[in-house]
């Protein structure tokens, strides 16, 4: 092969590109493009709604917009201080409950970390990261 | 003049186990990124929440990335076995474990506590010094081929010349 070392380079760029595509189809349903969060992880307003009293609010947000407002009945646990508020939320949850985690928005992470750490770190299942977050839920209250 | 008529045989043996040698390395670097590869084409997820984790790109970049570097890595392998597009294989390869270790400095510098993702989930508890010798190994072992390849062309085009 005689051409030029850009030009292979590019040839095998291009070549990647084909299994690629295939298999971002093929995982279309287990990768979502807009969240890290996995689609089987995650809740709407409505969905977490419907689980009543089964389901503990997780507010993951900082100290000072937990004060302002949040969901009503929601337990502040933010990674700040995760230390001090963890036993006190575990000292609320209930095996069998639905933990659902809510940040400030879509786009913010607090609540895809709070939730992995409740998994990794309190050995807890059923926890759930609510779509759009705390946006979505006043838009879902008016 | 006994002697003389041995050297060729002799010097072809040297040029034939020589070019054994660097075959072996070709096929040890390609088989390394084959199975690293693999091992991320097979778990694009886990290897999109690798690439989130430096916390240096945008999410939907993540996955494209996910989805097309073990690939790009495995064709460029292949190109190292069979010595096919052989040196832009060498390019893309080198470039990428320089980006991925520069990357795993820059983010072991902002103090995050990240797997580099380079293998999947075998690499998951290496340490920052083993994840930085094992790119750096590498790294050496792809910058000996280019330089074998980029020599043996210039003592092609030489011959050729003369």
């Amino acid at each position: 092969m005689k051409s030029s070392l850009v030009g292979q380079a590019v040839i095998l760029a291009a070549l990647a590109l084909l299994p690629a595509a295939g298999e971002a189809i093929y995982f279309r349903d287990k990768i979502s493009w807009r969240s890290a969060i996995a689609p089987s992880e995650m809740v709407t307003v409505e969905q977490a709604r419907e689980s009543g009293d089964t389901a503990i609010w997780v507010d993951a947000r900082p100290d000072e917009d937990f004060a302002k407002d949040h969901v009503p009945g929601a337990i502040s646990l933010n990674e700040d201080r995760w230390n001090e508020l963890l036993p006190q939320f575990l000292a609320v949850w209930t095996p069998g409950k639905k933990i659902v985690v809510y940040c400030s928005s879509l786009s913010c992470n607090a609540s895809r970390e709070v939730a992995h750490r409740l998994r990794k770190e309190a050995q807890l299942s059923d926890v759930f990261v609510l779509e759009g977050g705390w946006e979505a839920w006043l838009k879902k209250k008016r | 003049m006994k002697t003389a008529g041995k050297l060729p045989t002799i010097n072809y043996q040297r040029s034939t186990n020589r070019r054994f040698v660097w075959r072996i390395v070709d096929f040890a670097v390609a088989g390394i990124f084959i199975y690293a590869g693999a091992l991320k084409a097979f778990d694009p997820v886990q290897f999109a929440n690798d690439i989130d984790n430096y916390k240096m790109l945008p999410w939907p970049v993540s996955v494209a990335l996910a989805f097309y570097l073990p690939w790009l890595e495995i064709f460029c392998a292949l190109g190292l076995v069979f010595r096919f597009l052989y040196r832009g294989a060498l390019l893309i390869l080198s470039a990428s474990i320089v980006v991925f270790t520069l990357a795993t400095i820059a983010a072991k510098l902002r103090g995050l506590d990240i797997t580099c993702g380079c293998f999947g989930h075998a690499s998951q508890n290496w340490s920052f010094p083993a994840h930085l010798v094992t790119n750096l190994a590498i790294l050496a072992g792809l910058l000996a081929l280019s330089f074998k390849a980029t020599s043996g062309n210039r003592l092609q085009m030489r011959s050729n010349f003369s």
